[in-house]
């Protein structure tokens, strides 16, 4: 019986782990990048940067999304989304920021930021860290490889409900942020590798970052591979 | 020692077990007894004790992690508590795989080895800390066994792990896959904590060549300035398009989700919409420019039919024949004192009576108006009456003198007149389509003249909770409601009704106001206030409403049509609770009059 196993093993092994880490990223980085999409809607819909009525609702994460169906608007976040896309995949990208600003100051409003951790192939990188962690403070080490673990075996029922969670804390934002006045636009910042290939569209740009602004952190999710969280940063009211 | 040996056959331990010592040693064919013998240590302390030295020597985590396990209490010269803790949460996920075989085999040994071990549970465990020094790592499974504790439990996976490291030290990272091959015995369970332990050896290969305090250091390093370094931000260039529309989010925040109307369901309060009461009313002149319909503050309707007026008292059902006029006359408009006492009379001569209702005669007539009076409105002792010439004169009716002013502004037909309930406004309306509003203190001129209506404005309504506020409704070709600021003179508001607007009235409870109607609804439409949403339409009447009245305590709305009918409505009633005196009242009032009742 051992004998019969031996061949099977190591093959088995490596095809179960492959299995599990390729299919996943992949599939986390879709949806992922697909939860960007909709959030650069709603943030677009909720801040007021395009009038409500060029929004329409589709129905996803069990809520009624709202989303541009301005030509424009939707070829501008299509195209942003299809480099996105290319990038998620491979990992690229630690971090999304969407920035609104006044057309008038140019002056940054808000910034939205979701910040991207890879937890797939590094499974034991991530074990590295708490373990780091661990050295500071064995407790939150042991709790952080718990929750790395939980992570990894959530449903898709259960991401899709972290998501909608976020959705429903970005949409009751808006009575906490200050009024947007005057025009406003916005702008797609990606924290990428230094190694990313960047097509022209895309140039180096610097943080934009709001001076002197308020924080607040929102709610994340996590896949089996991904970990996002959300950061709102505004200008306060003067 | 020797309870560990017979307790040990247990198929799944054995593939775990051996599986692990042929991590460190690879020729191993993994038998139970072998692992027994394993156990037993004999075989093969030499070569793990080296491996160990080697360790202590090469790593002194691995010294430490023994230490850590076994004795809490022990501390190692490099390492502070740290790595121990470090152990402890890297090692996290083999020590559950572990466990899941020790379980198991605890489940077989601990019932012949409790009874006798329990007691010098503690001995035990000592017994193995001080052989560990001497590297037998193997009783450490047979503590652990017995024995099921947290530190003793990673310690072993410690222990696993740490002779994998040998291994990798020894080969390449091919060589991994070539013991994990070797492992031929392992079950599925057992395969899984294999791999475990690899990652976990990986991951302690990693940290623990450099010290870990280090590792630390340069990760947290990296994190802080790193990021900067290693990525980039990019922004996408293009700029995003432009928004079709200045956007103003307050508008957007209070965009109604639905259209008003079905907004406005969840706030719409129940309307009554059918007639509490219905009076006939022969003979009342169907003319707009008329004014035949009052209910006093002492709950009595003054209703003018042709030459009669008639008083029908709303506590008791009662109708009184008040007048008559003479035969080459008629009623042409009638209005009850601020203290229900007396009735204004305006006759189609121009003549003004004034009548003491209680005593049923007549006070004074008071004679001025070449032309009929269409209007009349009370304010303390002066009387108002606006005639058909579009003059509009105030009566001091105590005074023999009695007309103390003539308010010069209508070029035809006066047919409302509104005083506000301070007294220090006057509403004028009148069949030349403006609209004039007075100040009481300066009668010269009107304060404004509004021409905004395009027909007759008859119905006339000051805002009883908004002293500012007057409403105003047009004829036939104009069908409007306008809202007045009666302050600035600016229109705030307006309602395109769709029908004459006959009437006006103000509900004391409710923001609501309600207009009657003549052609084409000859309804009666309550209007919130300030959405202007028509919370509800009635068909009232088969022809146009020409009157209509507030009851004293506002609940009930009297209206008197061209179809000689005069009906009730309870379109203001208060909630449950509040006002039952006049609710009491109006019930008694309706034992008597159930059914339609004929005045005269």
């Amino acid at each position: 019986m051992p004998s019969s196993k031996t061949p099977s093993k190591p093959s088995s092994d490596e095809k179960d782990k492959s299995k599990v880490h390729k299919l996943s990223l992949k599939g986390s980085a879709k949806l992922v990048a697909e939860f960007f999409q909709y959030s650069i809607h709603t943030i677009l819909f909720q801040r007021g940067v395009y009038p409500a009525e060029d929004f329409s609702a589709v129905k996803k994460y069990g809520l009624n999304m709202l989303v541009s169906s301005d030509d424009q608007v939707r070829a501008y976040i299509k195209k942003i989304m299809s480099q996105l896309d290319k990038w998620m995949q491979g990992g690229k990208i630690s971090k999304l920021v969407i920035v609104i600003t006044d057309k008038d100051t140019g002056e940054h409003i808000e910034r939205w930021q979701f910040d991207v951790q890879i937890l797939a192939k590094p499974k034991k990188s991530s074990k590295s860290k708490s373990a780091e962690i661990g050295d500071e403070n064995s407790g939150a080490g042991s709790a952080a490889a718990a929750a790395d673990k939980t992570a990894g075996d959530k449903t898709e029922a259960e991401i899709q409900a972290e998501i909608a969670a976020i959705f429903r804390q970005i949409t009751a934002s808006v009575t906490f942020l200050p009024q947007l006045s005057g025009d406003c636009t916005f702008n797609v910042l990606v924290y990428a590798d230094a190694d990313s290939e960047v097509p022209v569209e895309w140039g180096d740009s610097d943080g934009k970052e709001i001076q002197n602004g308020e924080k607040v952190q929102l709610r994340g999710f996590s896949t089996a591979s991904h970990k996002v969280d959300t950061l709102v940063s505004y200008r306060l009211a003067e | 020692m020797a309870t560990a040996t017979v307790t040990t056959p247990l198929k799944s331990h054995t593939g775990l077990f051996s599986s692990r010592t042929a991590g460190g040693r690879m020729p191993l064919t993994p038998s139970p007894r072998q692992r027994a013998i394993n156990f037993n240590s004999s075989p093969f302390t030499p070569e793990k004790s080296s491996g160990d030295d080697k360790l202590g020597v090469s790593k002194s985590v691995y010294g430490g992690n023994l230490n850590a396990r076994l004795a809490k209490a022990s501390t190692k010269s490099q390492h502070r508590e740290s790595p121990k803790s470090n152990i402890a949460a890297g090692i996290h996920t083999p020590r559950k795989a572990l466990e899941l075989g020790v379980s198991d085999f605890t489940l077989t040994g601990t019932g012949a080895y409790n009874k006798k071990s329990s007691p010098t549970a503690d001995k035990t465990k000592k017994v193995p800390k001080v052989k560990s020094k001497s590297s037998k790592t193997t009783i450490n499974y047979t503590g652990d066994r017995f024995i099921p504790n947290r530190g003793a439990s990673s310690a072993i996976a410690n222990a696993g792990s740490g002779k994998l490291d040998i291994k990798e030290k020894r080969r390449s990272r091919t060589g991994n896959s070539e013991a994990s091959s070797v492992l031929s015995s392992a079950t599925d369970d057992a395969l899984a904590a294999l791999e475990h332990l690899n990652i976990e050896e990986e991951d302690q290969s990693s940290y623990s060549r450099p010290s870990p305090n280090t590792v630390a250091y340069q990760d947290s390093l990296a994190n802080a300035c790193g990021v900067n370094l290693k990525t980039r931000i990019l922004e996408f260039k293009p700029a995003a398009p432009e928004s079709s529309k200045p956007i103003d989010l307050r508008q957007q925040y209070n965009r109604p989700l639905k259209p008003a109307g079905a907004s406005s369901a969840q706030f719409r309060r129940r309307i009554a919409t059918a007639p509490e009461r219905v009076l006939d009313a022969p003979g009342l002149i169907d003319d707009y420019y008329l004014n035949l319909l009052d209910w006093s503050s002492g709950n009595q309707v003054a209703i003018g039919l042709e030459r009669n007026v008639y008083v029908w008292s709303a506590d008791e059902g009662s109708v009184s024949c008040l007048l008559e006029t003479s035969p080459d006359t008629y009623v042409s408009s009638v209005k009850w004192s601020g203290d229900g006492a007396y009735v204004g009379v305006g006759l189609g001569t121009g003549e003004v009576q004034i009548w003491d209702v209680a005593e049923g005669v007549k006070i004074r007539s008071m004679l001025g108006h070449e032309t009929r009076v269409g209007v009349m409105g009370w304010n303390k002792h002066l009387l108002s009456t606006g005639a058909r010439s579009g003059l509009v004169f105030n009566h001091d009716v105590r005074i023999a003198e009695h007309k103390v002013a003539e308010l010069v502004s209508h070029t035809s037909e006066v047919c409302g007149l509104e005083w506000r309930s301070d007294g220090a406004q006057l509403a004028t309306g009148g069949n030349d389509n403006l609209v004039s509003i007075w100040d009481a203190r300066s009668l010269a001129v009107p304060k404004f003249t509004k021409t905004n209506h395009k027909a007759a404005v008859k119905a006339l309504s000051w805002c009883p909770w908004n002293m500012n506020l007057l409403a105003t409704g047009g004829g036939s070709y104009d069908r409007h409601i306008h809202f007045w600021n009666t302050t600035s003179g600016a229109r705030v508001n307006s309602i395109d009704t769709g029908s004459q607007v006959t009437s006006l009235r103000w509900s004391p409870h409710y923001r609501e106001i309600v207009s009657s109607s003549g052609f084409p609804d000859n309804s009666l439409s309550i209007w919130s206030y300030p959405t202007l949403v028509r919370n509800v339409e009635i068909p009232a009447h088969e022809s146009r409403v020409l009157h209509s009245c507030l009851s004293p305590d506002g609940q009930m709305l009297a209206t008197a049509a061209a179809d000689e009918s005069l009906k009730f409505w309870k379109i203001f009633e208060k909630k449950a609770g509040s006002g039952s005196g006049s609710a009491g009242s109006s019930s008694s009032a309706k034992a008597e009059m159930t059914k339609q009742m004929t005045i005269r």
